[in-house]
């Protein structure tokens, strides 16, 4: 976290609209909001700490979920299991 | 026609669709159905009907569109219309139970975290896992079609049939929740959760 407590003196300490850019954030991280530029992003981060702080994490909750969730093992029998009930079916 | 549904692919092309669109997604569809269900069996079985169900209506799906969203609705409408009522469970919070009270779509964006980026990227996969699971249906399924999964705000809208602006407020307030718990595990682990 030193890059946040270097440059956290540069940004404003209050959003001024937590709702509008909140919410503009999480679409940019969910991929929703594929207009916004990586320049404007980069801007309003570096301005607001609110929003650096609400983007960071954000973001760092969605890579584990993604990294961390989704490594269930599929049981081994279950395709061919599937493709017999298919065969009978048919 | 009067059948319940044209006869559009032959029988070689629904092999084809079945193989090539169908049968790839059987990883994510295990694992969702594993956490719908926190059983392997059961899991199984909601993953093994859902692709009979997609291949008794084959002529349904349109070749083009993603086969994965379509195959997801199905398993989530087989989760909620037949397993759920088997399931000698009670089901903590009913979907429509959450229709009702949950979906307003304003949102109130000023609740912040006090969780650190840190603690998030210390945790373990069973805390992160324990914390998904632990939410009720409805926000844990959110959370898994839109971070596990990659899903649109569009397409989760349609595998759920609720508006886009419901996905969206739902969404939100599902990483509330898992923020709640993984910043409860995060004092568990020791750290310093205050800002300063």
């Amino acid at each position: 976290m030193d890059n946040k407590n270097n440059s956290s003196g540069e940004r404003k300490l209050e959003c001024g609209d937590v709702s509008k850019c909140f919410q503009l954030l999480e679409s940019i991280l969910d991929g929703e909001d594929k207009d916004a530029s990586k320049e404007v992003l980069k801007e309003k981060l570096s301005k607001c700490q609110p929003c650096f702080e609400h983007y960071h994490l954000e973001q760092a909750i969605r890579e584990v979920l993604k990294n961390k969730c989704t490594k269930q093992d599929v049981p081994s029998e279950l395709a061919a299991c599937i493709r017999q009930k298919i065969e009978d079916i048919k | 026609m009067s059948e319940v549904q044209k006869k559009k692919y032959s029988d070689k092309e629904k092999n084809s669709i079945f193989d090539n669109e169908f049968m790839p997604h059987i990883d994510s569809m295990y694992n969702f159905a594993f956490r719908l269900t926190f059983d392997e069996d059961d899991a199984k079985d909601l993953v093994q009907d859902t692709y009979l169900k997609a291949y008794r209506f084959i002529n349904s799906f349109e070749q083009g569109t993603n086969a994965k969203a379509w195959l997801f609705r199905i398993l989530k409408n087989s989760f909620i219309n037949e397993y759920r009522k088997k399931s000698k469970q009670p089901a903590k919070v009913d979907y429509q139970e959450v229709e009702t009270y949950y979906n307003s779509e304003s949102v109130d964006y000023s609740i912040t975290s006090d969780l650190r980026v840190d603690a998030v990227k210390d945790m373990l996969g069973d805390e992160i896992s324990n914390a998904l699971n632990s939410l009720a249906v409805d926000f844990r399924t959110v959370i898994i079609l839109c971070d596990l999964e990659g899903f649109t705000y569009e397409e989760m809208a349609k595998i759920l049939d609720i508006p886009i602006g419901t996905v969206r407020s739902r969404l939100h307030r599902a990483r509330n929740l898992l923020k709640e718990k993984l910043h409860s595990y995060a004092k568990d682990m020791g750290y310093d959760t205050e800002e300063e």
